[in-house]
C-alpha cells in the first residue's frame, strides 16, 4: 500500500514548432497548485513533458491539458517539468499560460 | 511579470518567497543560489507520496544593499507550510555559513574592514518549524542553524523579517528570537506553540484558536513590538521592510548588538522580569500586558494603522539596576 | 535497573561521583527560591574527580506558577534557570586554560505550551538556553548530553542538540527520541502504520527512536550497559576535549557530517556543495567592498 509520487511522461509536436530563448521556472507547489520548469532542448521540434504528482488516475486529463497548451503556444524543442500538488486542470492551464507570459516578458 | 519597482509597493504578506528575496535587496542585485533549476528536491517526500518542490520551499541567495552583501534565506509558506526538512534546512544553514565565510575572507583581505561593511544575513521566516515527513532531519538542521547564528555573532549581523501568512513558529520561533535584529509587520506572527496546540492543552475557554483577533494579539507584530521581541514594526509592503533593513545595515556592530533580545546573562535577567510579570499579572489576554506597559486604552490599539500605532503605543520597560538607559 | 525514564535525579547520581552534587550552585550563582523553575535541576558536581556543571530535568514536580509545566516540561523559568547555569559556568572559568564540562541529562517531553508562555515568549526562554550552550561549546567547554528518557522535538533541540556529543541509552531502556511517534505520523500522512514502520528500516528520517537518530548522525553513541553511563560520559568528555584541541568539528555541524557518513542524510552535503560552488562563481560581484 505504499504511496508513491507518479511520474507521467508526454510528448507533443506543434505543426510549426516555435523555440524559446531562455529557460524559466514559474509557480509554487502550494496545495492545489503546481510549478513548472521550461527548458530549451534540441528535440527535433518536439515538446516533452514530465509531470510529478501524488494524484493517481488523471493521465488522460494531463494529456489533454498539456496538448492544448502546445496547440495554443506552438512551442517546440522544449523540455517541461511540472511538480504538481492536486492542481485542477483549470489551474494547470492558467499557470502554463502565466509561465508563457513570463517567457514573453523575458524576451522583451 | 512583476518588476522590482512593483514589488516595493506589493504586500509583503501576499508575496511569495522569491518575490520577498528579490524585493528586499537593491534592484537587480539578487542572485539565487541552489535555485529551482538545480532541482535539489527532498529525497524523502516521494517515499511518502507527498508532492515535491524544486527549491524545497526555500529561496536562498545573495544580493546587495548599498553595495553590502546580503545573504538571504526566504521560506515559502505555501509549500508544506514552509516546514524545514533536510534540504530546506541545509539551504538555510549554508546561507548563514556563506555569509560567515565571506566575512572571514573579507576580514583577512582587509583587516581594517569597517564593521558595517561586511556581509549580513537575512532570514524571511514563514514556517511552522520541523517538517513532519522528515522530522528527524529537520530537527537536526534546526540545531545547525542555531550553531551558525552563534558563530555569526559579532561578525555577521543576522536579521529576522517576519510578515508572512504562516508566521514563524515551532523550532524556527527560537531561531527568530536568536537573531540580532527582528523586523515585523502587524501581520507577522512569532511564537513557539501554534494556536491549535494551545487550545488542545488548555481548553477552548482559555484559548479559542478560531478567534483570529485573539491569535493576532497573542503572537502578532503589534504585541511583539510592545513586548520588545520585535525591534521594529513596519507597514505591510516589501519596500517598508527593505527600507528598515537598509537603515539597520548602516548601524555599527555595537548598535546592532544593542538590539538583541536574548544571548547574554544580562538579557536573561531582563527576560526574567517578564516571567515575574507573568506570575503577578496573570494576563487573560495580551491587552492586559499592553495596559501594564502604559497603554491606558489597549483595545484602541488593535485596529490602529501601523503609523498611528507607532506614534501612540508604549512599550514594556523594566527598570533594572544593571541595565543601561 | 531497567529504565531511568522520569528519574532525572537518579540519573544524576548514577553518572557523577558519589555524593558530589551541589544543587542550585554554579560558580557565583546561588538559586535560593525552591519554587523557581523546579522542573530544571542545575548544579555542580564531580565527574571522575573533575568539577562539572550538571543540567537535568525533574519529571516528578510541577511548577506551582505555570500549570502547563510538569512531567519534565521545560517552562520559561526552567529554561532561564538552565541558561543561567550555563552563563555562570562560562563566567566561573573565564580566562582559565581548562574549561569545565557541562553534562546535560535529558528527559523532557516538551516546552511549555500555554497561553502565558506564548504571551511572554516561550521561544525567547528556551532560545536563550540554546544560545548559551552554543556559546559555551564554542568557547571550549566540553558539553556532553545523555538521553536517559524522553528527548522530544523542540525540547531536545533546547536541551541536548547543542552539545558537542550526544549519547543515549538504547531503546531497550525506554528512551524516546522523536518529533512525533509513528502512530501520529501515520494519522497525519494517512499512511498505514505498518508500512511506515517498514519504511523506517531503510529511511530513518521520520522514525521515532534513538537508533534512528543514531543512523542520521544525531546521536554519537548508544549505550547498552546502564551502569557504564558515568564512564561513557567521562570518555566522551575527554574525546571532545581532544577533538577541540585538534581543531576537529564537534556539535551540530559535526553531526551533519556524521549523518552523511552513516548514510542517513546524504542531500545535506550536496546542497552545501552546490551553494558554495554557485556562490564562488559570483563572489567577486558581492565581496568587493
Amino acid at each position: 500500500m505504499a504511496k508513491q509520487l507518479l511520474k507521467l511522461n508526454f510528448e507533443f509536436k506543434a505543426e510549426q514548432p516555435m523555440p524559446i530563448k531562455e529557460s524559466l521556472h514559474y509557480g509554487v507547489v502550494g496545495s492545489g497548485d503546481m510549478e513548472v520548469i521550461i527548458e530549451k532542448k534540441d528535440l527535433a521540434g518536439k515538446a516533452k513533458f514530465q509531470v510529478v504528482t501524488p494524484v493517481v488516475g488523471y493521465d488522460q486529463v494531463w494529456e489533454k491539458v498539456l496538448g492544448r497548451f502546445i496547440d495554443e503556444s506552438n512551442l517546440g524543442n522544449i523540455s517541461v517539468e511540472i511538480n504538481d500538488n492536486n492542481a485542477t486542470p483549470e489551474v494547470v492551464s492558467i499557470r502554463l499560460r502565466q509561465a508563457l507570459a513570463e517567457l514573453a516578458a523575458m524576451k522583451a | 511579470m512583476k518588476t522590482w519597482v512593483d514589488l516595493q509597493t506589493d504586500s509583503f504578506l501576499d508575496a511569495n518567497a522569491r518575490q520577498r528575496a528579490i524585493g528586499l535587496v537593491d534592484e537587480g542585485s539578487f542572485t539565487e543560489l541552489a535555485g529551482p533549476m538545480d532541482r535539489l528536491q527532498s529525497p524523502h517526500l516521494p517515499l511518502l507520496g507527498e508532492a515535491v518542490e524544486f527549491d524545497d520551499g526555500i529561496v536562498t541567495g545573495v544580493g546587495l544593499i548599498a553595495k553590502r552583501a546580503v545573504f538571504i534565506a526566504s521560506q515559502e509558506g505555501r509549500f508544506i507550510g514552509g516546514a524545514v526538512g533536510e534540504v530546506h534546512g541545509a539551504k538555510m544553514v549554508a546561507t548563514l555559513k556563506l555569509a560567515l565565510d565571506s566575512y572571514e575572507k573579507m576580514k583577512k583581505d582587509n583587516p581594517s574592514l569597517p564593521d558595517n561593511r561586511g556581509p549580513v544575513a537575512v532570514i524571511s521566516f514563514e514556517t511552522g518549524g520541523v517538517r513532519l515527513h522528515e522530522s528527524n532531519a529537520g530537527l537536526l538542521a534546526h540545531a545547525e542553524v542555531v550553531d551558525q547564528i552563534q558563530k555569526c555573532r559579532g561578525k555577521v549581523p543576522v536579521i529576522a523579517v517576519i510578515g508572512s501568512k504562516v508566521g514563524c513558529f515551532g523550532g524556527m520561533g527560537f531561531v527568530a528570537a536568536q537573531t540580532d535584529v527582528s523586523i515585523m509587520s502587524p501581520f507577522g506572527r512569532l511564537g513557539l506553540t501554534g494556536p491549535e496546540v494551545i487550545e488542545q492543552e488548555m481548553g477552548k475557554d482559555e484559548f479559542d484558536s478560531s478567534d483570529r483577533s485573539l491569535v493576532y494579539r497573542t503572537t502578532g507584530g503589534k504585541h511583539k513590538y510592545i513586548l520588545g521581541d520585535a525591534n521594529y514594526l513596519v507597514e505591510d509592503s516589501i519596500g517598508s521592510f527593505r527600507q528598515k533593513l537598509s537603515e539597520v545595515l548602516s548601524l555599527s556592530q555595537d548598535e546592532i548588538n544593542a538590539h538583541r533580545r536574548i544571548g547574554s546573562l544580562r538579557l536573561v535577567e531582563n527576560q526574567l522580569n517578564k516571567v515575574r510579570l507573568s506570575i503577578t499579572l496573570k494576563p487573560k489576554d495580551s491587552k492586559d500586558v499592553w495596559k501594564y506597559a502604559g497603554n491606558d486604552n489597549p483595545e484602541s490599539l488593535v485596529d490602529l494603522s501601523t503609523s498611528d500605532f507607532l506614534s501612540v503605543a508604549r512599550r514594556l520597560k523594566f527598570m533594572a539596576a544593571n541595565e543601561e538607559v | 535497573m531497567e529504565t531511568l525514564l522520569g528519574q532525572g535525579r537518579a540519573a544524576i547520581d548514577l553518572i557523577i561521583d558519589k555524593d558530589t552534587f551541589v544543587e542550585n550552585e554554579v560558580g557565583t550563582l546561588k538559586i535560593e527560591d525552591p519554587d523557581f523553575g523546579p522542573g530544571a535541576v542545575i548544579g555542580t558536581a564531580k565527574l571522575n574527580g573533575e568539577t562539572v556543571t550538571v543540567i537535568a530535568n525533574d519529571a516528578m514536580v510541577c511548577n506551582p506558577n505555570f500549570p502547563v509545566v510538569y512531567a519534565g516540561i521545560i517552562g520559561m523559568e526552567e529554561a532561564y534557570k538552565m541558561a543561567k547555569a550555563v552563563y555562570h559556568t562560562i563566567e566561573a572559568d573565564r580566562g582559565k586554560d581548562t574549561l569545565r564540562p557541562i553534562v546535560l541529562i535529558v528527559d523532557t517531553p516538551g516546552n511549555g505550551p500555554g497561553k502565558q508562555e506564548e504571551i511572554f515568549g516561550m521561544n525567547n526562554a528556551t532560545g536563550s538556553y540554546q544560545l548559551a550552550l552554543a556559546e559555551a561549546r564554542l568557547l571550549g567547554h566540553p558539553i556532553v548530553a545523555i538521553v536517559v528518557g524522553r528527548a522530544i522535538s523542540g525540547a531536545f533541540l533546547c536541551h541536548g542538540l547543542q552539545a558537542d556529543h550526544i549519547l543515549s541509552l538504547g531503546p531497550q531502556f525506554g528512551t524516546m527520541i522523536h518529533v512525533m511517534p509513528i502512530s501520529s505520523v501515520a494519522r497525519i500522512t494517512k499512511l498505514d502504520q505498518e508500512f511506515l514502520e517498514n519504511l523506517a528500516k531503510s529511511n530513518p528520517v521520520f522514525a521515532a527512536g534513538p537508533q534512528f537518530f543514531e543512523a542520521l548522525g544525531g546521536v554519537e553513541e548508544l549505550i547498552d550497559d546502564i551502569n557504564s553511563i558515568g564512564q561513557v560520559v567521562t570518555k566522551h568528555v575527554s574525546e571532545v576535549r581532544k577533538l577541540k584541541k585538534d581543531g576537529q568539528p564537534t556539535g551540530p555541524w559535526a553531526r551533519g557530517i556524521l549523518g552523511f557518513e552513516r548514510g542517513g542524510r546524504v542531500m545535506r552535503k550536496k546542497v552545501m556543495e552546490v551553494m558554495n560552488q554557485e556562490f564562488a562563481s559570483v563572489a567577486d560581484k558581492y565581496l568587493s567592498a
